[in-house]
């Protein structure tokens, strides 16, 4: 079994492409092997036929251009062509403008409440009352939403009687 | 497609940023309490005195009054005075010659209510005030009659 750089060496041969020295080289050689022989005259017969298809074949333009055309293609080919972007559905684009849209507003409605400016925040906890009369008394009731505080303060003069201004002294 | 779904994206951002911020604006213009003070006169009388044009009061007040322990059967409205108050301010509305009320809005809807008689402090509540929420500061008067003076939100 002959070497494949022997088998191109001999392709070489036939096709003059070895220098002298080669040439003489492999001559030698074929004259003492059957086997690099026979592979020479099957390389020899094929070249033949092959030559013979060439010839029927005519190219529209130069062999240049022609098998340059071949190369662009294959390269053309051999880049992946550009992966397009999933289609988003509405609904999908619709959620994601939502989520944090919603978040924010969940938050300020939560500073909102906390901040008691909705007006469901009574919270007793800042309830003071500073009384100068003793005999003062705070009613709170919740359903109603009031807070009466109830003074022995008189009024010397009654409210009907007198002018609006001078209804308490 | 993806450039459209950074727009979407972006927008939706500024949006909640928007919202955010109408949100902070709205504290802000609500930090800014709208109150009214009203001036009452109880009695068990069907009618207010002669020569006086008061008149009842409004039904709502009317109502948070006949859940409180008053034992007065009508109560006519004297004098009203309509106020807004911002943050840490504070407003005086004469009730009479001598008598003068002091309304401070401490912010977060809570409010400090001063009643001064004679130039002095008689007594000073502070609570929270939300909407709906009535104050009521009372006492008796000649001929078995009561003045109130009633402290509401109106905003």
């Amino acid at each position: 079994m002959m070497e494949y750089q022997d088998q191109l060496k001999l392709q070489s041969y036939l096709d003059g492409e070895l220098p002298e020295a080669g040439a003489r080289e492999i001559a030698a050689r074929i004259e003492g092997d059957q086997e690099a022989s026979a592979l020479l005259n099957e390389l020899a017969q094929t070249h033949k036929a092959l030559a013979g298809f060439e010839d029927g074949i005519k190219l529209p333009e130069s062999r240049e251009f022609y098998w340059s055309k071949i190369q662009r293609e294959i390269r053309r080919q051999e880049i992946p062509a550009p992966t397009r972007a999933p289609q988003v559905p509405f609904l999908n684009r619709l959620r994601r403008f939502l989520i944090p849209a919603t978040g924010v507003a969940v938050i300020s409605l939560l500073a909102l409440i906390a901040t008691k400016e909705t007006g469901s925040g009574g919270g007793d906890a800042s309830v003071e009352t500073a009384l100068q009369d003793s005999g003062a008394f705070t009613y709170h009731d919740d359903t109603a939403g009031a807070t009466l505080v109830w003074l022995s303060y008189p009024a010397d003069n009654e409210i009907a009687e007198d002018d609006d201004l001078n209804s308490l002294d | 497609m993806r450039a459209n779904l950074r727009v979407t994206r972006a927008m939706g951002w500024a949006c909640a940023a928007l919202m955010a911020l109408g949100s902070i604006q709205l504290q802000a213009r609500a930090a800014e309490l709208k109150l009214q003070t009203q001036l009452v006169w109880g009695t068990d009388d069907a009618k207010p005195p002669e020569g006086k044009n008061y008149k009842p009061v409004e039904p709502d007040i009317l109502k948070k009054l006949r859940e409180l322990p008053l034992k007065w059967k009508n109560y006519f409205e004297v004098k009203r005075t309509d106020f807004a108050l911002s943050p840490a301010l504070t407003k005086k509305i004469p009730l009479s010659e001598k008598c003068e009320l002091n309304v401070l809005n401490q912010s977060n809807s809570t409010v400090e209510v001063s009643l001064i008689g004679k130039g002095k402090e008689v007594v000073k509540r502070t609570q929270a005030f939300p909407r709906g929420e009535i104050l009521v500061l009372g006492g008796n008067a000649p001929n078995a009659t009561a003045w109130l003076v009633i402290v509401k939100r109106t905003d």
